[in-house]
């Protein structure tokens, strides 16, 4: 099953996307540290996709999203921003980092399993 | 100087507050969520929303904190000052009205910036936007 990883320093935030994704063929690992992600794929931990809150403290979304294209195994790997940040200057910033999508909170639970299943080309 | 010191320990409080309110709600949700996973119930459009609301909510407490934590800041400065040398007191009270002002407007801005998709252009964000 491809793996998917949630990031965001809200304990209910994950929460409720642990909801949404439980019914979808996909393994999925959450952290609330960006920075813990980080290191576990510099370690070898290779995701098929990565959703992300912007705003975190210690590290922040785009700088998880620059670190991330610094790892070889992670240069092009599909990443979704999810955040409550809708200001368009961000979403140009976060698309020059080569991101793939800016989904804004509260997520729609069918919008958010539909770009999981668009990005990893799973059966609709 | 005694008004600007009640003025900061009512900020403290309401800090105090606000964090208080940030802690229970977490658990709250945290509590439903555990229930709701453990039976297998589903959420639909609208359960999300409201589970999400908390994440909003922490967000926006999180920022007025921060606010508050810069007031403080910018009181104990100009209460300093103002210990020190008391001719001075007229331009540090310039100096500290336009750091609140600065303050408040950027806590404003947050407000607007986490508000996600209840913020103003709330219709244009229905959609996700894939680069």
């Amino acid at each position: 099953m491809p793996l998917v990883i949630f990031v965001d320093d809200s304990e209910t935030a994950l929460a409720s996307t642990r909801m949404v994704t439980n019914s979808m063929p996909i393994e999925v690992k959450q952290y609330t540290e960006a920075q813990v992600a980080l290191a576990e794929i510099k370690a070898g931990m290779t995701p098929d996709l990565i959703v992300t809150d912007l705003n975190m403290p210690v590290m922040n979304g785009f700088e998880f999203l620059e670190a991330l294209r610094q790892v070889p195994s992670t240069q092009r790997t599909p990443c979704l921003m999810l955040t409550t940040e809708t200001k368009a200057e961000l979403k140009q910033q976060g698309k020059a980092l080569g991101l793939t999508g800016w989904i804004v909170k509260p997520f729609n639970p069918a919008q958010l399993k539909q770009a999981i299943t668009r990005v990893l080309r799973l059966p609709a | 100087m005694v008004i600007l010191n009640s003025i900061e320990q009512l900020l403290t409080h309401i800090q105090d507050v606000q964090k208080d309110v940030i802690g229970l709600s977490t658990d709250s949700l945290l509590k439903i969520s555990t229930f709701m996973e453990k039976n297998e119930l589903e959420v639909d459009e609208e359960v999300a929303a409201a589970l999400q609301y908390q994440d909003i909510i922490s967000q926006q407490l999180n920022a007025t904190i921060e606010a508050i934590d810069s007031i403080k800041l910018n009181i104990n400065r100009f209460s300093h000052l103002y210990k020190s040398d008391e001719d001075l007191a007229v331009e540090s009270m310039n100096k500290l009205h336009d750091k609140l002002n600065a303050t408040l407007n950027e806590a404003k801005d947050k407000k607007d910036r986490f508000s996600g998709k209840f913020a103003d252009n709330s219709e244009e964000l229905d959609e996700i936007e894939f680069f």
